[in-house]
């Protein structure tokens, strides 16, 4: 569908693109139903008041410079490519893969749909279920009403994409959401909603990749978009994530989870391309026991950004939280970690931990840690938080030296040993492999 | 290991007095541009201090309150006197001391303090230095220890050389406040080499309702000297509202050590806003050693700059935060030298619906090779009516740095209250132990004197908290 785009950003633009669509045009266009367009417009009003990060802790850390919004378009088309694949890599339940602003592929296993799971985009659901899409999205769903770029994504998707599992169906096999995004001076912005009934499981491998075939430079490319989650009792999810987007691309995400009773939810994600990356997770853990184990790997070299930060809110008794961040910086790339535990006056028992861990390789890498904690409750199990700056460990390059590795070997397995929380944790064998390739390429020898 | 009774007192008012005080000269309320210019009228000052006051008041004007940390919203600064002098000149002796700021002092167990082994007393009474008394032989060793104010006329060159060098008016609103009406404090120049034997202190008071502090504190300690310099603070309780708003400034040249040890026990009404700052040169050493009781907002982050190689930072902070109270505290280490390290420990009490909040600053800049560092952060909650918040700073910008940091929260184990009273303690006595002994950390660091004395204030809140 070809999209209503004023030339040059119109007044009142939520991030200043080259050429924008304002959020009812995109609505128009999509032919989207009333209270879907009222959704946008009040995302949008709330993104305007929002400042870019609206959390005092953190505001002296957020530096959006390397990001050129001005050099950068919105897609003139947006919707389904004209042929649909519906292969899918090999052990998966469902594949949906956005290519370049479009869908290209699309495909479930028969096992999934007989239950009744739905892995689809927006437009569809809306033609075949509107009410279960009303129903998951309207309001903002989960979204922080004070992150301005979630609000942003509300407001002005292209392609939304609806994970969706029925009460007590487990899915056999990864469902995998593929964003191949990339070409230059192109932005595309989207948003995910995964939402699973009572003691359903799932989980999700999401892959941020870079367009193959088309050059890098010029032009920066935007990636912006959402992965929100829905855990209802006893339902458990496990989100595995790899972004190797290309080296001019900027990337903007927010991951917002709600977890009801005893239900169970695990991210690994890892971070290795693009320019800059800004990530933000939400953990609501709402439901009495319900618990997040969460691992998140960045692997900077050039003059890469990234930009983390997680909360983790304990609303209910006897949640938990466990959270690590760790980075390896080469060359003058730098992080930036920020977390905030909160423990709420009702959620006696929690047991919230966050640990923030970097190395730095280089005279000129940065590492940032704010790991904050506000706690009302003091019956915890445990709240804590720590973090480590320093670099690879000399002794632990002694050992591997004395059994014959090189220093620069015995490093790399050092760093790589680092990262590997991560990476096992990634669900199909194939996905694994390729991020342990994609970080062992990363490595820069001779640091 | 047991409470020592004959310290302890639950008699609260011991620190609730106030005294009737005929004061010789004071400003108006409020704060304008007039009484910056008549407050160094006052004093006698060199013109140098008066624009420097006034540069500090133009900022003041313009810099917005800070929107972090804690509430600030009720502060009248036009209800607040700045200056007040109770006294025309500054006494030499004990003896010379009205008799009823020494009743005051009597009552904060000063003169005794004196008596068994101060080297030197710098007594503050509101907004002037009443008493100062420095030992022949500190005297001899060409120490200098009196009134800021009498130091800028006696010692004006090295006084004008290091003065708001550390911390420029323009660092906060705070520290312009201060800047501009800044009266007091005080100041301590050792010379190269000196080794100051016994801790120099210096007690201070605020009395007078509605009387805003502001005292100034510059300390320079010469090429291989070593001094200890100890403030105490205790406050009457009054209804309203009552500001201080301190500047200290510790000059640590080449190879010399420093240590600042501060005890503040400030009434539940005093906005307590202080900026406390230390520049250490190479192979120099500066030790905070800062508690926060009382008071019913303090913000301070005692900060410590490593200027030089081979200079070390040491930063012990405790807090107790009770009923309407909100300890707004932590630390911050500068590394901007190589081979630097800096050690900070926290550890907050909050009680009765109080606030402990950590707030500190670690940074390693580009050129700070090899630096070790590390922050420690623990806070106790005595109940869920209360609330204690971490936020750390970490800042790395060298890839040889080694930095670790840990933090927790938690409430007193049961486990532990259950095996005091099973060998006799009551409930009461076993919270208090294991408070005390939470923030034993801190009190080891202390003289003697000041230890028994702290251990009494916390017992002293423990008992508001517990009863």
């Amino acid at each position: 569908m070809t999209l209503t785009m004023p030339a040059g950003a119109p007044a009142g633009a939520l991030l200043g693109l080259a050429a924008e669509p304002s959020p009812r045009d995109l609505a128009q266009t999509l032919s989207e139903p009333g209270w879907l367009v009222e959704d946008r417009m009040a995302a949008a009003a709330l993104a305007r008041e929002l400042p870019v990060e609206a959390n005092q802790l953190f505001t002296s850390y957020v530096d959006l410079r390397p990001v050129r919004f001005g050099e950068i378009a919105a897609y003139a088309q947006v919707g389904e490519a004209r042929e649909i694949s519906s292969v899918m890599p090999e052990g998966a339940a469902a594949l949906l893969e956005v290519r370049d602003g479009a869908l290209v592929a699309r495909g479930l296993s028969r096992d999934a749909a007989a239950k009744g799971v739905i892995v689809d985009t927006f437009a569809h659901v809306l033609r075949r279920d509107p009410e279960l899409l009303r129903r998951l999205i309207e309001g903002g769903a989960t979204l922080p009403t004070d992150d301005r770029f979630a609000q942003i994504a509300r407001a002005a998707y292209e392609i939304g994409v609806l994970v969706y599992v029925p009460d007590g169906v487990a899915v056999n096999g990864p469902i995998v959401l593929r964003w191949a995004q990339g070409r230059p001076g192109r932005a595309l912005i989207t948003r995910t909603v995964v939402a699973l009934g009572r003691d359903a499981h799932a989980s999700v491998l999401e892959e941020q990749v870079a367009v193959g075939g088309i050059p890098e430079g010029g032009s920066q490319a935007l990636w912006m978009g959402t992965m929100e989650v829905v855990l209802d009792r006893g339902a458990t999810l496990d989100v595995a994530g790899e972004e190797d987007f290309a080296s001019h691309t900027v990337s903007f995400v927010n991951r917002h989870a709600t977890l009801g009773e005893s239900a169970a939810l695990t991210w690994a994600l890892a971070m290795v391309g693009g320019a800059y990356v800004k990530s933000r997770i939400d953990n609501v853990l709402v439901g009495r026991g319900a618990g997040v184990h969460q691992a998140e790997i960045a692997f900077g070299g050039g003059e890469q950004r990234f930009d983390l930060t997680s909360y983790t809110r304990h609303r209910g008794p006897d949640t938990t939280g466990d959270l690590l961040s760790k980075g390896v910086f080469q060359e003058a790339s730098r992080g930036f970690f920020k977390g905030l535990i909160r423990i709420e006056r009702a959620a006696r028992g929690a047991d919230s931990y966050l640990g923030e861990f970097s190395m730095l390789l280089t005279k000129k890498a940065r590492s940032v840690a704010i790991p904050s904690l506000e706690i009302d409750q003091p019956d915890v199990r445990r709240a804590s938080h720590s973090s480590s700056v320093g670099p690879i460990d000399e002794g632990q390059i002694f050992y591997l030296m004395s059994r014959g590795i090189s220093r620069d070997l015995a490093s790399k397995f050092i760093v790589l040993g680092f990262l590997e929380p991560v990476v096992a944790r990634i669900p199909l064998p194939a996905a694994q492999e390729r991020l342990r390739q994609l970080l062992d390429r990363k490595w820069i020898p001779g640091q | 290991m047991t409470v020592t009774p004959e310290v302890v007192s639950n008699d609260r008012s011991k620190y609730d007095f106030k005294d009737e005080i005929v004061y010789l000269a004071e400003t108006k309320r409020g704060l304008s541009r007039e009484t910056v210019e008549e407050i160094s009228r006052f004093k006698g000052e060199p013109d140098w201090m008066l624009q420097f006051r006034l540069r500090a008041y133009e900022h003041f004007l313009r810099r917005p309150l800070p929107r972090w940390g804690g509430d600030l919203s009720r502060i009248d600064f036009d209800k607040i006197v700045y200056y007040r002098k109770p006294s025309e000149r500054e006494e030499k002796s004990w003896d010379d001391v009205p008799e009823q700021i020494k009743q005051t002092f009597e009552k904060l167990g000063i003169p005794e303090a004196e008596r068994k082994f101060l080297a030197g007393v710098g007594a503050q009474y509101d907004s002037e230095v009443v008493y100062h008394s420095v030992r022949e032989e500190l005297s001899k060793l060409g120490v200098v220890f009196m009134g800021t104010d009498q130091a800028l006329l006696e010692y004006p060159e090295i006084f004008r050389r290091y003065f708001g060098t550390v911390v420029p008016p323009e660092d906060n609103k705070f520290a312009a406040l201060n800047s501009a009406v800044w009266s007091g404090g005080s100041f301590v120049y050792v010379p190269k080499g000196v080794e100051v034997p016994l801790p120099l202190q210096a007690y201070f008071r605020i009395n007078g309702e509605n009387t805003g502090q502001f005292e100034r504190t510059l300390i320079v300690v010469d090429e291989g000297a070593r001094v200890h310099y100890i403030e105490g603070c205790t406050a009457p309780i009054y209804a309203t509202d009552s500001l201080h708003a301190a500047v200290v400034e510790v000059i640590a040249l080449p190879r010399s050590k420093v240590r600042y040890t501060t005890i503040q026990n400030w009434s539940n009404d005093v906005y307590n806003l202080v900026t406390k700052r230390a520049h250490a040169y190479e192979n120099a050493t500066v030790e905070w050693i800062d508690a926060n009781t009382g008071s019913q907002l303090s913000m301070k982050y005692p900060a410590i700059y490593l200027r030089g190689r081979g200079a070390t930072a040491d930063i012990i902070s405790v807090a107790v935060a009770g009923k309407g109270q909100h300890q707004d505290t932590g630390a911050k280490a500068i590394h901007l030298a190589p081979d630097t390290r800096s050690r900070i420990v926290s550890k907050s009490v909050s009680k009765d619906g109080g606030r402990a909040t950590y707030r500190g600053t670690l940074k390693v800049a580009p050129g700070a090779t090899n630096a070790v560092a590390s922050v420690r952060c623990d806070a106790l909650m005595l109940d869920d009516q209360s609330r204690s918040d971490t936020y750390p700073y970490i800042d790395i910008q060298e890839d040889d740095t080694t930095m670790t940091h840990e933090a927790t929260v938690g409430k007193i184990s049961q486990d532990q209250v259950f095996y005091l009273m099973s060998r006799g303690l009551t409930e009461n006595e076993a919270q208090n132990l294991i408070v005390q002994g939470f923030l034993e950390v801190f009190t080891k660091e202390l003289p003697m004197e000041y230890a028994i004395e702290f251990n009494r204030l916390v017992r002293l809140e423990m008992d508001n908290a517990i009863g």
